[in-house]
C-alpha cells in the first residue's frame, strides 16, 4: 500500500472561503481538501446535489459554476473563492418550477430521481449554449455525461426538446422579437 | 372496471421533490452529534488478515475509533429466513474473524468526525495479509462444475431420449459475464441509537427486512428497531437485502453512543455491495422438420461467493415458456472468490432467457425457419410446467402487434443480406416473460378532517412509481384529488408491505391500500350514521361514496371532512390486509412479451450499435402507463448494456476487481440510445387482483439480450455465446 504523506496538520488546517450559492453569499470555514459537492451537501446542507462515484464520470453532481456546466466532485471548494454555484435548489423560483423541471415532471423524465439534478443542471446549461445543436443527436451527445441507470434517457430527451421551446433564453427571444 | 385515474398516464405525485432536490435519499439524511464512517477494504482476494497498521491512522485529527476484528460488538448472525423476513445478503458478520473471502473485504471501519477525516485516515491504514493459491476470479476462468442442486432441477417427459432420437437438434453453451447494478445511489447507511432503540436511515429496497435482521443481528426485540428508506437512488436488486457495512456501521454507532452515517465509496459498492453471478448454460434443443419441440434439456451454472451461498435460478422459466412434452433443467453453483452476487433486476430469467431464446434462435437457422413462426409452433395454450390455464395471457397479440410496427415480415433470411450504405442491418427477435408474483401485505388508510386522506404502506418506491399508483388507487376508489392525497412508504413502522422486487409491488400493496380504504369507509359510515351523525339513524350500508363525499339514496352529498368535523373528530382509520386466495390453484400467473431489434454493424469502422427496439409486452393493466412504459424502456436500455458491454472484470490472477468504476464499466448513456417502440397491451388480468396489474419492473429486460444477439447473427453471421458481444468478438470469430 502507499504511504500516506500528506502531513495530518496541513489536511485539517481551515481556510475561508466566501462563494455565491444560488443567489446567496455564504462563508465556509473548511479544510482545504473540502471537495465543492461535499461543500455544498455536507456543510451547506444542500443535498439536492447528488453524489454517484466521486470521480466525474456518472454526472450525477452537476452543478453550474458562473453558469457552466461542472462536476462539482472534481472541483475542489477553495477554487470556487469568489465564483457563483446553482444547484438543483436554485432552479425553482416564486413563479414556480423551472420550464426544465416542468418538462421532466410531465414526460416523466426521471424513475429514482436520483441523476435528476445533474440532467436538469446539464440540460439548462445545454440549452443555453449556442454552439450545442438542437436535433435530438447533438442533444444526445451533450448530455452524454450525465448517465441514467434506470435508462429514462427518451424521456429526459423528450422533456430537453419540450423545455426548449420555454427555457429562459428563448422566451426573451420571443418577448424580444 | 371503468376507471378515471387507474389506468391513465399520471405524472408522479411525488415528482416535484425529486426535481427541487427535497427527497429524501438516505445518503441525504444527518443527525445531530455524527460521525462519518469509511470502511478499509482488503486488497487480496483468498487468504487472512495477519496484522493491521492502525497507529497513522488513529493519529490522525478528527478520528475518533477504528473498527475491526477484535475490536467490534459481539453480535449474532441472522437465522437468513425467507419465511421470516430476516434475510440478508451475507450471514457472515462483518469483522467476524480474519478470513479474506474475496477483494473488497471490509478489514476496518474509520469512524471521523468529518467525511474528508474519515476517508484520508481510511486512506492511511495499512495491512498485512497472508495471501493463499488456488484463487478463482470467476467461473469464465474454470473448469471446475460446481455442486448440483437437487432442489433447483425438475423434469418431465424423457427429454435425454427424445434429444437423442430427434431428427434436428442443437447443443451449444452460453456463458455471460457477472454484471453490476451501478444504481445511481451507492449503499448507504446512517445509524442511530436513542434509548436502547436503533434507528436506520438506509437506501434498501426492503425496509422490513432490515427491520428483522438487525434486530436478530443486536439482539433487540422488533419494536427496538426502525429502518426508513423514503427515496431510493434504485437498486436493482442489490438492495434488498442488508448487507455488512450497515452492520459494521450500527455496531460503531453502538460503541461510540454517537449517530454515524457510511456511505460507501463506488468502488467499494462495486466490490461489496452485489452483483449478477456470472452463468454458464448448455442448451440442448431438438425439434421435429416442422419445428415442433421435442426435447428441452437446460443445464446452468451460476457463481456464488465462499461466504454466502445465493443460487440465480436460471431454468426457472424454461418449462413454462413453450408447449414440449420433454424437459429438464439443472442448476449448480461454484464458489468463487468474489463479493457475494445477489438478484439483480429479473434475477435467475432473465440470464436463463437470454440462453434459451438464443437457442431457439439457433434452432431456427437449423430448421431454416423464421425464428417468430419457430415460436408460435411451440405456443403454450396452458402452462406445460403446472398444467393450469393461464390467468391471462396474450402474447399472440404481442407478436404480432410488435413484428408489424417492426416491419419484420419485409426480413430476408439470409445474413448480412440487409444492407443500408455502409452498414449492415440485423434483425432479431426474443420472446420476454416473467412470473405474476404477489405477497401478503398490510396498510392503513386514515381520512382527515380537511378533506385529505393518508395511505400508509411498508414498502418503498424504488423509482417504479409506487407512491403515485398508491394516490391514484386512494383517488379512484375514494373521488378525492390526488393533490389531496397523502402516502407514506418506506418506514418500518409502518404496516408491513412487501420488499420492492420481483415486480410484486404493484399487485401486492393495491389490494391492501383497497382493503384499508374500504375499512376507513366503514368508519366514516359509522360516524355519519350515528348519534348527531350526518346521516344519523340511515342504514350505512345504503350509503355511496362519490367525490369525497358519503351520498344516500335520495341525493344528499356530504364531504368526508364535513362528516367529521361535525363530530369534533380528527380523522377515522381503516387498516386492510390482503393476499392471494384459491386462485393460485386455478391459474397460473405470467406476463409475456416480445423484443424486436434492429442492430447496425458497419465493419470499416468496426461499429456495431443496436438502432432500433420495437415491444409489447403484456403485463395485464399498467396503473399508470406513463411510469409502466418508462420501466420497459429503461429495462431495454439495460439489456443494451448487457449486450454490448457490461462485465465485472476480475483479474484472473488475483480475482481483483479492475474496472471497480463508471468509466471501465460501461453502461448506456444518452447517446447509445436507439429508437425505442413500446406497446403495453391493455389486459386487465382481474384472476390475479382486482385491479388486473402484475407488476412490470423486470419483464422488459428478460429477452432483450437474446434479440440483440440474434440480430447481430443475421447482421454478421457470427454466432456470440458469450456476453457482452463486444466488438472483439465481432472482430475475431
Amino acid at each position: 500500500m502507499k504511504e500516506y504523506s500528506t502531513p495530518a496538520e496541513a489536511v485539517d488546517a481551515e481556510t475561508t472561503v466566501t462563494l455565491t450559492v444560488n443567489g446567496e453569499t455564504r462563508q465556509l470555514a473548511i479544510p482545504p481538501n473540502v471537495v465543492l459537492l461535499d461543500a455544498l451537501r455536507d456543510r451547506l446542507g444542500l443535498t439536492g446535489t447528488k453524489k454517484g462515484c466521486d470521480h466525474g464520470q456518472c454526472g450525477a453532481c452537476t452543478v453550474h459554476v458562473d453558469g457552466q456546466a461542472v462536476n462539482s466532485c472534481l472541483k475542489l471548494a477553495v477554487m470556487c473563492e469568489g465564483h457563483e454555484v446553482t444547484t438543483v435548489e436554485g432552479l425553482a423560483s416564486d413563479a414556480g418550477l423551472h420550464p426544465v423541471q416542468q418538462a421532466f415532471l410531465e414526460q416523466d423524465a426521471y424513475q429514482c430521481g436520483f441523476c435528476t439534478p445533474g440532467q436538469m443542471m446539464s440540460a439548462t446549461a445545454l440549452l443555453e449554449d449556442e454552439r450545442i445543436g438542437t436535433d435530438d443527436a447533438a442533444v444526445r451527445e451533450a448530455m452524454s455525461g450525465n448517465i441514467c441507470r434506470c435508462g429514462a434517457y427518451k424521456n429526459i430527451l423528450a422533456a430537453i426538446q419540450s423545455a426548449r421551446g420555454q427555457s429562459p433564453s428563448a422566451q426573451q427571444e420571443s418577448e424580444n422579437p | 372496471m371503468d376507471t378515471q385515474i387507474i389506468g391513465h398516464r399520471t405524472p408522479r405525485v411525488d415528482g416535484e421533490f425529486k426535481l427541487t432536490g427535497r427527497a429524501d435519499y438516505a445518503v441525504d439524511w444527518q443527525a445531530q452529534n455524527m460521525l462519518y464512517g469509511y470502511p478499509v477494504p482488503a486488497s487480496i482476494a483468498h487468504g487472512a488478515l495477519e496484522k493491521l497498521h492502525l497507529d497513522a491512522a488513529r493519529a490522525m485529527p478528527g478520528v475518533v475509533d477504528v473498527f475491526h476484528h477484535g475490536h467490534f460488538p459481539r453480535l449474532y448472525r441472522s437465522p437468513n429466513s425467507p419465511t421470516h423476513q430476516d434475510q440478508v445478503s451475507e450471514v457472515r458478520l462483518p469483522f467476524e474473524d480474519e478470513r479474506i473471502h474475496y477483494d473488497g473485504q471490509y478489514i476496518a471501519l474509520v469512524v471521523a468526525e468529518s467525511f474528508e477525516q474519515a476517508r484520508a485516515a481510511a486512506h492511511a491504514v495499512q495491512a498485512d495479509y497472508r495471501q493463499e493459491s488456488g484463487v478463482i476470479a470467476t467461473l469464465l476462468d474454470t473448469d471446475q462444475e460446481g455442486r448440483l442442486l437437487e432442489s433447483e432441477g425438475t423434469s418431465r417427459g424423457d427429454p435425454e431420449k427424445a434429444f437423442d432420437e430427434a431428427p434436428v437438434k442443437i447443443d451449444h453453451t452460453y456463458h455471460i459475464a457477472a454484471e453490476s447494478h451501478m444504481q445511481m445511489e451507492v449503499h448507504a447507511t446512517l445509524a442511530e441509537w436513542r434509548d436502547e432503540r436503533l434507528i436506520v436511515h438506509e437506501s434498501s429496497q426492503g425496509v422490513v427486512y432490515q427491520h428483522k435482521a438487525m434486530a436478530r443481528i443486536f439482539g433487540l426485540p422488533d419494536e427496538s428497531v426502525e429502518v426508513v428508506s423514503h427515496y431510493i437512488g434504485s437498486g436493482f436488486g442489490n438492495k434488498l437485502f442488508m448487507w455488512p457495512h450497515a452492520v459494521a456501521t450500527a455496531g460503531a454507532a453502538q460503541m461510540l453512543g454517537r449517530p454515524v452515517k457510511t456511505i460507501l465509496p463506488r468502488q467499494q459498492d462495486m466490490e461489496n455491495g452485489g452483483n449478477r453471478p456470472a452463468s454458464r448454460q448448455r442448451l440442448r434443443l431438438a425439434a421435429d422438420r416442422d419445428g415442433t419441440l421435442l426435447s428441452m434439456l437446460h443445464d446452468s451454472t451460476t457463481e456464488t461467493s465462499f461466504v454466502h451461498s445465493y443460487v440465480d435460478s436460471l431454468g426457472s422459466a424454461t418449462p413454462s415458456l413453450y408447449a414440449c412434452d420433454n424437459v429438464a433443467i439443472s442448476q449448480r453453483l461454484l464458489e468463487v472468490h468474489h463479493g457475494t452476487p445477489c438478484p439483480m433486476r429479473g434475477p435467475g430469467e432473465t440470464s436463463g432467457i437470454y440462453a434459451l431464446e438464443t437457442a431457439l434462435d439457433e434452432l431456427a437457422a437449423e430448421l431454416e425457419m423464421d425464428p417468430l413462426e419457430l415460436r408460435r409452433r411451440n405456443y403454450a395454450d396452458q402452462d406445460p410446467a403446472s398444467e393450469l390455464p393461464w390467468s391471462s395471457k396474450h402474447l399472440d397479440d404481442c407478436y404480432t402487434g410488435a413484428a408489424k410496427r417492426f416491419g419484420w415480415e419485409r426480413r430476408d433470411p439470409t445474413p448480412g443480406a440487409m444492407r443500408d450504405g455502409d452498414e449492415i442491418i440485423g434483425w432479431g427477435m426474443a420472446t420476454a416473460s416473467w412470473p405474476g408474483l404477489r405477497m401478503p401485505c398490510a396498510a392503513r388508510v386514515e381520512l382527515r378532517d380537511d378533506g385529505s386522506v393518508l395511505a400508509a404502506c411498508g414498502t418503498q418506491d424504488i423509482g417504479t412509481g409506487t407512491y403515485t399508483i398508491v394516490a391514484q388507487t386512494v383517488a379512484e376508489l375514494s373521488g378525492v384529488a390526488l393533490k389531496d392525497i397523502e402516502v407514506r412508504l418506506g418506514e418500518s413502522t409502518l404496516p408491513a408491505g412487501p420488499l420492492s422486487g420481483g415486480s410484486m409491488v404493484t399487485a401486492t400493496a393495491l389490494p391492501a391500500v383497497a382493503a384499508a380504504l374500504r375499512n376507513a369507509f366503514d368508519a366514516l359510515k359509522e360516524v355519519a350514521t350515528g348519534e348527531g351523525g350526518a346521516f344519523e339513524g340511515i342504514d350505512p350500508e345504503s350509503l355511496e361514496i362519490e367525490g369525497g363525499a358519503l351520498k344516500d339514496g335520495q341525493g344528499k352529498r356530504v364531504s368526508f371532512g364535513e362528516i367529521l368535523s361535525e363530530q369534533k373528530l380528527g380523522s377515522v382509520n381503516g387498516e386492510g390486509q390482503a393476499a392471494s386466495g384459491d386462485e393460485k390453484g386455478q391459474y397460473s400467473f405470467r406476463s409475456f412479451g416480445a423484443h424486436f431489434v434492429e442492430v447496425r454493424w458497419d465493419p470499416g469502422i468496426s461499429r456495431l450499435r443496436v438502432a432500433r427496439v420495437v415491444s409489447s409486452i403484456d403485463i395485464g393493466r399498467a396503473i399508470n402507463p406513463s411510469a409502466a412504459r418508462n420501466q420497459v424502456e429503461g429495462s431495454i436500455v439495460m439489456g443494451i448494456g448487457m449486450a454490448l458491454t457490461e462485465k465485472l472484470d476480475y483479474d484472473p490472477r488475483d480475482a481483483r476487481l479492475i474496472n471497480n468504476n463508471y468509466a471501465d464499466y460501461i453502461v448506456p448513456c444518452h447517446a447509445d440510445m436507439p429508437e425505442i417502440d413500446v406497446e403495453l397491451p391493455d389486459n386487465p388480468d382481474y384472476a390475479f387482483n382486482e385491479f388486473g396489474a402484475r407488476g412490470v419492473g423486470e419483464i422488459g429486460l428478460t429477452g432483450i439480450a437474446a434479440a440483440i444477439g440474434n440480430a447481430v447473427y443475421h447482421a454478421t453471421g457470427k454466432r456470440i455465446r458469450d456476453l457482452p458481444i463486444t466488438l472483439e468478438k465481432v472482430m475475431d470469430t
